[in-house]
């Protein structure tokens, strides 16, 4: 290259532009794309040449799209023009875009020159900001809008800019209106330039700067020094424009929000189950298991006996079939290593009564929060109806005694053979800070059956413990469980176990009516327990021969039809008169199940869950699991247990701290929803069918003969990758991969959008399956 | 006969599309087409062209857009394309065969940088690497004359004494997307001025033939010579096709070169394409003050107006070149052509190449002002001097 310093430049330039200035007018426009500028510059130009001028009209063009700042040039003259340049110093300048308003704008622009602005603000608020120049405004967007000129989002509003620069420089109406229609524009567009010629508001200051011509302190354009050069293209950026904001163009950008998956919300022991099946994904089982125990201890507890709440409300059945959620609990439970430790000290003494799922989940969360837990259990073992009420084929003794361990690991205190009668109760709230009562449906509901020998009719919550002490067996019986939840299905089970010939469960409703697990009641068929529906037990009789079996006793029995829902909202059992009939037998079960026992309180003790039994005690007492709630099933009895925690620990301390633990995945998600996400949000054509594993079951016919479990659990946690992540990120980074400008990028868990080079095309929340990022206008 | 404002690649649209429609009621009208920025209005605008006898065939890439109007020029329609930069390059295999065909395709071309870097502005270096094909070129300075050169470009290539594609090549934006008030011919004008193609080696299914076989050196050696001869012939034939336009639409579309004060200039700026428009202007003024300098454009820049150029710089000391393109290693084009076409006749002239408005950059009345008082001071030559706006 050749470096050469020039002489003193004569600059003939300058007289060249002193022989056209009184004539030649220079206008630049400055816009966004799609907003009409150069058109407009056009319809300027045409409206000069119809009155038989010279014109140019021209855009300054690179790789715009909508919404991208641009401007637009446009040159008239009564002599023909001399200049192929762009305008660098404009007589007037239109703005077509308020937001473009500042003082970069008017670069060049000559004292005194017009501005005209599009906007509804009157053009004196801007003679501070411009105080050379002529001011001018026009709402025309608003006039754009109602002549529907373009879309609400992006008006057209060059059309309506015409007209009021045709008033701004003094053109007739007409002639404006001649060169609109010249162009092939009619209506609406007419109407827009005729409106903005008429509101067209103006402001000129008292004393304008005198207008003088720059004569151009005209610089040389050669490279005199490396300074003056871009980077180099192989040392540089390519050459590349590295310097070009993109981001100016968007008029939408994406963010990332977060959404509540269904699981979680419906989680009786608030897990946050997303998160944790998000780590089994990722083959983190001790991640997982960490996840689960922030909420719940019993995770291999609940991966085998949760009715499974998730799964129903999984949004991946309408794609295939739901995770196994209970399966991968489990599997993180039963391999997961996790410690868990008081992540404090405290003084205050709480006292625990019961020692059943909510007793310990109670127990486990406030010995956590550092207070000093004392468990008070009326049996010798502690676990309550999780070791007596479960048969061990479901949920093995070990399985049981290794997460009541972590509870007591934290130093929880267990006084067993504690019977707490009403006087005993007023001792511990004499001697603890606060005490939960966590007794559970100690009442069993009876029915009866009117007959003398109570041998053959049992309550199925006591079998179940005779079985687990291993003093009962049923040899060659036919054994009738009358009732149709999980008491009913564990106590048929058990007794085929027990030697039983026939296990026959009768019920008064239908199977949908059912409260036990469905697949408790599947595996309760497949091992040949008999379910029969419509059948109420009237009375049991001696039977006095004439039957085939030979069988002790004839249940006489009631066919029943469906009637209108009861207040459970299940259809109400109805009798069938005259449908009266015999069932020889030799037990009878009865699992129809329990209510709480009050007789602890004080008369009058209202229970309700999570809440202060009020006025009674001056320490503060709770009633807690299901002796609040009812509900019956182990992972609502945790949350119970949870909520009651907290909730102690809040009022001890007059605090605030919150039950509900979000799904901790990142610190820039920026709009949390509180709502649920439905498969309707999710773009489920982008993931695969893939069945679900259910890991290796024990065959029925082996299974129905011991106690043994039945069921092996999962082998591994791949099952976990099925998970669809509901409205929370998984790091899948389809988005990060489809980006077609290179703008996103994954930091650990964050993604991070480059505002000033995202044009905002929106191909990141096409191809995000589970509406993680959204777009939002500017 | 019609005064609009349009842009330049409107103008060239609507030339192309007229000179088809010329020959409707021959073989008609057919070209390939693809659209490439700056370019795509011209494609746009023949694509929408009412055209009563034709074939416009959208195709997958510039490639096949020449092979489509390669394939009906041979059958014997009026055929022709547009295209730019990179696209060009694309291209390059199947213009080297019009030419070499001795198609008479017309192709307008919009002078944009070839990447990389990226860049969509004003360049001449896509069609000037075609310099070296057999086939015309022209470097129209605005609107009118991208129109007028078009219309003379067909003429001119359908003449038999030619037989040579041609194109018509104007600036990026600066020409092809600038609304100017532009006249638009008549077709019934330029009916007048376009007759019937009659491609005398037009194929015909009931004289079936190969084109372009193999062919022995002294066969292909003649063929080559063939081709040089009607390139010689350009100059008279295209002074022709001025007159007959003079006839027809009433206006002088200008020759090979244009030239101002060439007559007594001591200094003389070279110019082509829109640097004119500015540059003519500044000469002017200077001419006005009582300067002794003078001005030239070269419109036609295949083949190279040699002769005209030497004339008009008789009295010249020093002609400044404004080249807006970079031939890698050796500096502007014009400049080579300009110093080829001196040699043996002014060894005495100073020659000297300014780099001007390269990759779409802005050449603005003070910077010809710089080289105007550069090239009047110089005692010699140096390497291209490389300039930007400032």
């Amino acid at each position: 290259m050749a470096a050469k310093t020039l002489p003193q430049t004569v600059v003939f330039w300058a007289l060249m532009l002193e022989s056209a200035k009184n004539t030649m007018v220079e206008i630049r426009i400055h816009g966004r794309g799609g907003q009409g500028g150069v058109t407009l510059a056009k319809l300027i130009a045409t409206s000069r040449f119809l009155q038989g001028q010279s014109v140019q009209a021209f855009g300054l063009y690179a790789a715009e799209r909508s919404g991208a700042p641009i401007q637009a040039f446009c040159r008239y003259s009564d002599d023909t023009i001399h200049n192929r340049n762009l305008i660098y110093e404009p007589d007037h300048i239109i703005v077509l875009d308020p937001t473009l308003v500042g003082p970069g704008i008017t670069g060049g622009l000559k004292p005194g020159g017009w501005i005209l602005i599009n906007t509804p603000a009157s053009p004196d608020t801007l003679q501070e900001q411009f105080s050379s120049n002529r001011l001018a405004t026009v709402d025309a967007t608003s006039i754009a809008r109602r002549n529907k000129l373009g879309t609400r989002t992006v008006p057209i509003v060059n059309t309506a800019l015409a007209g009021a620069a045709a008033r701004m420089l003094g053109f007739d109406l007409d002639e404006m209106r001649a060169a609109v229609e010249h162009l092939g524009f009619a209506g609406s567009n007419i109407t827009a330039a005729e409106e903005a010629y008429d509101q067209l508001r103006v402001f000129e200051p008292a004393s304008l700067p005198t207008v003088s011509r720059s004569k151009g302190a005209s610089s040389t354009g050669l490279y005199h020094t490396d300074e003056e050069r871009g980077p180099s293209f192989v040392e540089g950026a390519g050459g590349g424009l590295p310097g070009i904001e993109t981001g100016l163009w968007a008029t939408e950008q994406p963010h990332r929000q977060q959404f509540v998956p269904p699981c979680n919300h419906v989680c009786p022991a608030g897990n946050d189950v997303q998160g944790f099946l998000a780590a089994l994904a990722n083959d983190d089982v001790d991640n997982a298991l960490a996840i689960i125990v922030r909420t719940s201890p019993f995770p291999s507890i609940c991966g085998r006996v949760c009715p499974a709440p998730c799964m129903a409300s999984c949004n991946r059945i309408e794609l295939d079939e739901a995770v196994n959620v209970r399966q991968l609990e489990r599997y993180a439970g039963d391999n997961g290593q996790a410690t868990v430790e008081p992540l404090t000290t405290r003084d205050e003494h709480i006292a625990v009564v019961g020692s059943g799922p909510a007793g310990l989940t109670a127990a486990y969360h406030l010995a956590r929060l550092g207070y000093y837990v004392t468990i008070y259990e009326q049996g010798w073992e502690i676990g309550g109806l999780l070791r007596t009420g479960i048969p061990g084929y479901r949920l093995p003794p070990d399985v049981l005694d290794r997460e009541i361990g972590r509870i007591l690991s934290l130093g929880v205190d267990v006084e067993v053979g504690e019977v707490i009668d009403r006087n005993r109760m007023l001792e511990l709230t004499q001697s603890h800070d606060a005490v939960l009562v966590a007794t559970g449906l100690q009442e069993l509901q009876a029915l009866r059956l009117g007959v003398g020998d109570a041998e053959a009719v049992e309550q199925g919550i006591d079998f179940l413990d005779r079985s687990h002490r291993g003093e009962v067996r049923v040899d060659d019986e036919h054994v009738v469980v009358v009732g149709g939840g999980n008491t009913a299905m564990d106590a048929a089970r058990s007794a085929l176990r027990l030697g039983a010939t026939n296990s026959q469960v009768i019920y008064r409703r239908t199977r949908n009516e059912m409260p036990a697990i469905k697949e408790e009641i599947e595996e309760a068929l497949q091992e040949g327990v008999a379910i029969d529906f419509l059948i109420q037990p009237i009375t049991l009789k001696v039977n006095d021969g004439g039957g085939s079996n030979q069988r002790r006793h004839k249940l006489v029995c009631r066919r029943m039809e469906l009637g209108e829902p009861d207040e459970s909202g299940r259809r109400r059992p109805v009798e069938l008169d005259g449908s009266d009939f015999e069932l020889e037998c030799d037990r009878v079960i009865l699992a129809l199940g329990q209510s709480p026992d009050l007789s602890v309180f004080p008369e009058g003790t209202e229970v309700r869950q999570g809440q202060e039994l009020l006025g009674l005690l001056e320490t503060p007492v709770y009633a807690i699991g299901d002796l609040a709630t009812r509900d019956g099933t182990v992972a609502g009895a945790i949350g119970s247990g949870r909520r009651s925690a907290f909730h102690i620990h809040n009022t001890l301390n007059d605090l605030e701290v919150p039950v509900t633990i979000q799904t901790e995945t990142s610190s820039n998600v920026e709009v949390w929803h509180n709502d649920v996400i439905r498969s309707d949000s999710l773009k489920l054509h982008l993931f695969e069918r893939r069945p679900a594993s259910d890991g290796v079951a024990i065959a029925p016919e082996v299974r129905r003969t011991t106690f043994d479990e039945i069921h092996a659990g999962l082998t591994d946690p791949s099952e976990a990758k099925r998970c669809l992540s509901c409205g929370v990120c998984n790091s899948c980074d389809l988005c990060v991969t489809f980006c077609p400008e290179g703008v996103l990028k994954r930091v650990g868990s964050d993604l991070i959008f480059d505002y000033a080079h995202c044009k905002g095309c929106g191909i990141c929340v096409t191809e995000c399956p589970r509406n993680v990022v959204f777009m939002s206008h500017l | 006969m019609s005064v609009e404002v349009v842009s330049g690649n409107h103008a060239a649209g609507y030339a192309l599309s007229v000179a088809g429609e010329a020959n409707r009621a021959a073989r008609g009208a057919s070209c390939g087409i693809y659209p490439i920025t700056p370019q795509t209005e011209i494609v746009e605008y023949v694509a929408s062209f009412p055209f009563q006898k034709s074939r416009v065939v959208p195709v997958e890439s510039e490639h096949s857009a020449m092979a489509v109007s390669i394939g009906a020029s041979l059958a014997g329609a009026r055929a022709f394309t547009a295209s730019s930069s990179n696209g060009i390059a694309y291209m390059v295999e199947n213009i080297m065969v019009a030419g070499y065909y001795r198609l008479p395709i017309v192709m307008v071309a919009v002078n944009r940088t070839l990447g990389p870097p990226w860049n969509i502005w004003a360049d001449q270096g896509d069609t000037l690497m075609l310099r070296d094909f057999p086939w015309i070129q022209f470097y129209a300075e605005d609107n009118q004359e991208v129109l007028d050169a078009t219309l003379m470009a067909f003429r001119l290539a359908e003449d038999h004494r030619i037989l040579l594609p041609a194109l018509v090549a104007m600036d990026a934006f600066i020409v092809s997307h600038t609304q100017a008030e532009t006249v638009l011919p008549d077709q019934s004008a330029v009916d007048r001025y376009l007759p019937e193609l009659d491609l005398p080696h037009r194929l015909l299914h009931e004289d079936p033939k190969t084109l372009g076989g193999l062919a022995w050196p002294e066969v292909a050696m003649s063929l080559r010579l063939e081709i040089d001869e009607a390139m010689d012939r350009v100059d008279e034939v295209f002074g022709e096709c001025r007159a007959a336009f003079r006839d027809v639409f009433e206006r002088d579309p200008g020759g090979a070169i244009e030239t101002l004060g060439t007559e007594d200039a001591e200094i003389v700026v070279v110019v082509s394409s829109s640097i004119a428009t500015t540059a003519r202007e500044i000469v002017k003024q200077r001419r006005a003050a009582g300067e002794k300098i003078g001005f030239v454009k070269i419109k036609m820049f295949r083949p190279f107006p040699e002769r005209a150029l030497r004339e008009a710089c008789n009295t010249a000391k020093a002609v400044a070149v404004l080249d807006r393109n970079y031939a890698a290693g050796v500096g502007g084009v014009f400049w080579q052509e300009a110093k080829a076409a001196f040699q043996g006749h002014r060894d005495d002239l100073i020659i000297q190449d300014y780099l001007t408005g390269l990759c779409g950059g802005d050449v603005t009345p003070p910077m010809i002002d710089e080289v105007i008082a550069d090239v009047t001071t110089r005692d010699a030559e140096t390497k291209p001097i490389w300039m930007t706006a400032p």
